[in-house]
């Protein structure tokens, strides 16, 4: 063979790419009982057991001043639970479905493109489920008994809409903040894992120490009463962003290993 | 012919080991390549380079003429299928079914349908519930179903009994009759695929030792066996590839015979037979010739 003729057989086009990413986001709602069902039936029962105990509470304390009881009830972190399990999802998008996805021949860019807009669906999607229910459970006051698992104390006063976004911003903070440690776990396995929560651990006793050591805790405090819910969730942004970003060019020299 | 791979000078290290040393090879449209050689010698290195999947420490590797690290157009048109390929959590074969067609434009569902049925494959299991062999098939029928031009399997069938080997086999030739593509296999079962490849590299110690047409290489070889004085005069002054003594006897693998070698050695009572792509291969890959010899 002399002059070496390359025709590959295969086409080119701008809206390839688009499609490609557009694949991997379908990825990863393929499994929809892990991605929707699943954690929406468990949120379903933390709502029926939270409804349970605010009815046994109000049963155990009948007679006494229900307001005060009821008051209680106003605190509950027991949404929280689906942050977290967001935070695996993440976790589990980039360590499974990332080498999985090579193997069908889809680049690391593409992949994080199409990863980032499943996490924003995602976000969209359970935002205003949660704003929903919040709704609802204003609604039917409280559930009937007066509880707030959707709309706690701390973040119930304004319109749905802010409630939403507070959501939003929490979702895709868990959403990206994990996809961006796993992204150091699949580029440099335990070494890098010991090494990320190392400097997580040195940041926040470094914040600690800086703010003892300039007398700064009551401005700190103030700063989160000023800044409200919806001030302090719009700083995650910054955090959600490094993570999206840093993710990506992590990734970007990541290689899969079995 | 056209060429799909060419690879010059690739070299994968990993710390102080070298996985892939300083390889070159070419590999040409719609044929099937053997990829052997024994665990470790470099196989899934090379294929997670030709991916894309790994970065190469020195040499170049063109796909479809141009460099396949984080290039959509080349690896659009590839799929690998890997022995140890991971899942996504709770994944079931349905799901894997149900994507595969998002990343392949020339997904067959027909043939699918057919394949999963042919090995079995409970769809609605998950994977981590399935056995190795069920986990092997699920590769095995995205390999085929996906008609990519071109198609990698790393050890494709670990855990496949006879008959789902078997299986794969014929439907990969059929298939490949109707849509010629590029496959590229690695194995370790050289015998049972030997059919089915039409060229053959192997690789030892990250070296490609053979780059070979298959043709050529099952008359490469051939054993002669009798008495210990006539082996060793007929293999004088010839390519010797393998040797073993016990006692009085000798056997000795050699390269190419002519008719009047053959004739000659007939005469000197030496019995002559083929050698098995197989047999050649482990003979190429062990170290040294092994000598038994007892004192009588």
């Amino acid at each position: 063979m002399t002059a070496m003729t390359i025709t590959p057989s295969r086409s080119r086009s701008q809206g390839d790419s688009l499609k490609r990413i557009v694949a991997v986001t379908r990825l990863h709602f393929v499994n929809r009982f892990a991605t929707f069902w699943l954690p929406s039936m468990i949120l379903g029962f933390i709502l029926l057991l939270n409804i349970a105990i605010w009815y046994l509470i109000l049963a155990a304390t009948a007679g006494v001043d229900r307001a005060q009881t009821e008051k209680g009830f106003s605190y509950s972190g027991a949404v929280f639970y689906i942050f977290i399990y967001m935070l695996i999802v993440a976790v589990q998008a980039i360590s499974r479905t990332f080498p999985f996805a090579l193997g069908y021949g889809v680049t690391r860019r593409n992949f994080w493109l199409g990863s980032s807009i499943a996490f924003g669906l995602i976000a969209v999607a359970f935002s205003a489920l949660l704003t929903v229910l919040s709704l609802i459970e204003g609604w039917t006051n409280g559930w009937g008994v007066g509880g707030h698992m959707f709309a706690p104390s701390y973040i119930d006063a304004g319109p749905w809409y802010l409630r939403f976004v507070l959501y939003l911003l929490t979702f895709l903070f868990f959403l990206f903040f994990g996809s961006a440690a796993a992204a150091v776990y699949v580029r440099w396995r335990s070494t890098g894992m010991i090494a990320f929560f190392a400097a997580i651990a040195l940041i926040i006793v470094g914040a600690i120490a800086l703010i003892t050591l300039t007398h700064s805790w009551v401005a700190v405090g103030t700063w989160f009463v000023t800044s409200g819910p919806l001030g302090v969730a719009a700083w995650s942004l910054v955090v959600t962003f490094v993570s999206a970003v840093a993710g990506y060019f992590i990734l970007r020299r990541a290689t899969p290993k079995n | 012919m056209t060429t799909v791979i060419e690879v010059n000078g690739l070299t994968k290290k990993f710390g102080r080991f070298t996985a892939v040393d300083n390889a070159s090879f070419r590999v040409e449209k719609d044929r099937i390549y053997g990829l052997l050689g024994r665990n470790g010698a470099g196989k899934t290195t090379i294929m997670q380079l030709l991916t894309g999947q790994l970065f190469a420490t020195a040499g170049s590797i063109s796909v479809f003429g141009e460099t396949p690290v984080e290039n959509a157009d080349v690896l659009g048109n590839i799929c690998f299928i890997k022995e140890s390929q991971l899942y996504p959590e709770d994944f079931r074969p349905r799901h894997v079914f149900a994507s595969a067609p998002w990343f392949f434009p020339n997904w067959d569902a027909d043939l699918a349908e057919r394949l999963i049925a042919d090995f079995r494959v409970p769809v609605n299991r998950r994977i981590k519930k399935l056995s190795r062999g069920q986990v092997s098939a699920v590769g095995v029928i995205v390999g085929l179903a996906s008609r990519a031009p071109l198609t990698f399997f790393d050890e494709p069938y670990l855990g496949l009994d006879a008959v789902a080997r078997q299986i794969f086999y014929d439907r990969l030739l059929e298939d490949f009759s109707e849509h010629p593509r590029t496959v590229i296999l690695s194995t370790h079962l050289i015998d049972e695929v030997s059919n089915l490849l039409e060229h053959v590299f192997v690789i030892e110690e990250g070296r490609i030792i053979v780059d070979a047409e298959s043709e050529d290489l099952r008359g490469a070889a051939t054993t002669v066996a009798g008495t210990k004085g006539a082996v060793d005069a007929f293999v004088a002054g010839r390519e010797v590839i393998a040797r073993e003594a016990i006692g009085g006897l000798a056997t000795a693998t050699v390269g190419p015979l002519s008719a009047v070698d053959r004739s000659a050695a007939s005469a000197a009572g030496l019995e002559l037979s083929p050698v098995s792509l197989q047999q050649l291969i482990v003979r190429k890959t062990t170290a040294a010739p092994t000598e038994f010899e007892q004192s009588a």
